[in-house]
């Protein structure tokens, strides 16, 4: 009978369990009464059914209940130890707050970064002068070599100061230089009607007393602008924004060649400096230039007779040779 | 208006306030669905320490995900198929488990295959309270249990230890209304076979 009918077995239990549609359910019931194997196998299935059915039902152990909560606890999932909505949202909005805060030190950090490591490079890749003559020049005299290191090149500049307030600016140096260089060292006062110009040959301490007394008018200065003459081919100089350490420091190099690396050195970081945010690089020079600018003299390696030159021409200390400009801005 | 259809709407208002944070709601739903749950767990797995955590993690995951409880089917067949779930899985991993403590208890009482045997083939039905008072009987019925395979054990504990109908069992089972009818099938006739072999 399971071959004529294949799906007996499905039909039985749905009948059994009393998901069969009407029309299926008369016809199980049809099939029931008119054969004997299907009853039988009907029974033994419903017996099956029973035995299952009547296994003792089992309760879920004591403190279920308990255990649950105390997993959920656990877990912090239950309401009461659920935080509240606004401290929540209160957290969340100070977690907000912190990870901004986080995102711009983050931000100013790198461009300092940026601008140290800029600064850097340029001091390292920035285009040299070229000397078109050699460096040391040997004389054919024999046997005679002047230690040319222990005379100090001179250093030779103009100094142009721009200001809104000239006239009390002026006076101000014209002061510093009468009470701080000798007469000898300096020429009068040339008044115009935009400038006023002072020229000195002075010798760098003199310069240096100078300058630190300048110093204390210096935020007065729109623009302070540093020319420095090279005797080279390519001229001056420029150092805009200097500062008077800056200008004692160019002007205490003892040859041309450290006068000239000093100078550009400090123009590229005072350009840097202006260009960047809050101008903290040029703190960060200011800070560090001396630590950064020492140059070893020259020795003298050869084993040739060395001559020193006449007191007499290195008593000669005036080398400064500095004209400071004063301009209306 | 039917007993089910009031608890439906019962379980749906548990629900919702269960949802805004009302514990005592949380353990009413808990208090309802726990030893139903358990039985059918422990019909599956056949380890009351096992089923006693099933269930235990069966209810911590129903109060975890109860905010994606969309209310498509009902929350009995919701919690049912989390419980049956996590027990197949179980059962999966640990698949001699339940014989290993069956085989345990295992003895050889000719008066209760007796008894059996004449329940599978008399015309007459067998008598519930005779086979909840014959432990040896239990025993033998719960191992030919633990003998069919996870699935088929599954749609006859949900069948006719819970007593669910064909369209629970497949929602529960996620698993097709004819797939539930030929599996079930199957499985009673494999049970009754084995039930056979036993006596």
């Amino acid at each position: 009978m399971d071959h004529e009918i294949p799906n007996i077995d499905e039909l039985l239990n749905s009948f059994l369990d009393g998901e069969l549609d009407a029309r299926h359910q008369t016809e199980v019931q049809r099939l029931i009464n008119h054969d004997k194997q299907i009853a039988e196998r009907l029974q033994v299935l419903r017996n099956c059914k029973r035995l299952v059915s009547s296994l003792p039902y089992a309760e879920a152990p004591d403190g279920m209940l308990e255990d649950i909560k105390a997993s959920l606890e656990g877990k912090k999932l239950t309401p009461s130890a659920a935080e509240p909505v606004s401290f929540s949202a209160h957290r969340q909005r100070q977690g907000a707050r912190h990870l901004l805060l986080r995102r711009l030190t983050s931000v100013a950090a790198m461009i300092g970064l940026v601008a140290v490591l800029a600064a850097v490079i340029y001091s390292i890749v920035a285009p040299q002068v070229v000397t078109n003559k050699p460096v040391a020049v040997e004389k054919s005299e024999p046997a005679v070599t002047v230690a040319t290191a222990e005379k100090p090149a001179p250093f030779t500049g103009r100094l142009e100061l721009k200001t809104s307030s000239p006239s009390e600016v002026a006076a101000f140096i014209n002061k510093a230089i009468e009470y701080n260089i000798p007469s000898d060292e300096r020429t009068a006062a040339v008044p115009g009607k935009l400038r006023e110009s002072h020229t000195l040959i002075c010798s760098r301490q003199n310069l240096r007393v100078l300058m630190d007394e300048l110093g204390t008018i210096w935020d007065k200065i729109n623009s302070a602008t540093l020319l420095v003459n090279t005797d080279r081919p390519e001229g001056q100089i420029v150092v805009d924004a200097v500062t008077p350490e800056q200008i004692i420091e160019i002007a205490k190099q003892d040859d041309f060649e450290t006068q000239i690396k000093t100078a550009k050195y400090f123009a590229a970081m005072n350009n840097m400096a202006e260009l960047s945010p809050g101008k903290e690089v040029l703190i960060a020079i200011d800070n560090s230039t001396l630590g950064l600018i020492t140059i070893p003299k020259p020795v003298l390696t050869s084993s040739e007779k060395t001559i020193k030159k006449p007191s007499a021409q290195t008593e000669d200390n005036r080398e400064v040779h500095l004209t400071i400009t004063v301009l209306e801005h | 208006m039917t007993e089910a259809a009031n608890i439906s709407i019962d379980d749906a208002v548990l629900v919702q306030q269960c949802r805004q944070g009302d514990s005592a709601a949380t353990e009413r739903l808990i208090r309802k669905y726990q030893n139903r749950i358990y039985n059918a767990i422990l019909r599956i797995c056949a380890n009351p320490d096992d089923a006693a955590e099933l269930t235990q993690d069966t209810f911590v995951k129903v109060i975890e995900n109860i905010n994606k409880f969309e209310g498509r089917s009902s929350f009995y067949t919701w919690a049912f198929r989390i419980g049956v779930n996590l027990t197949l899985n179980y059962c999966q991993r640990n698949v001699k488990l339940g014989l290993q403590s069956l085989d345990a208890e295992d003895s050889d009482d000719s008066d209760d295959k007796g008894v059996l045997k004449k329940f599978l083939t008399d015309d007459s039905l067998p008598d519930p309270a005779v086979v909840i008072e014959n432990k040896e009987l239990c025993r033998i019925v719960v191992k030919a249990l633990m003998k069919l395979d996870d699935a088929q054990r599954a749609v006859i504990v949900l069948r006719d230890i819970e007593g669910m109908n064909y369209a629970q069992i497949a929602e529960v089972l996620d698993t097709e209304l004819g797939t539930v009818r030929s599996r079930l099938s199957r499985a009673r006739t494999n049970l009754r076979e084995i039930m056979e072999t036993l006596l």
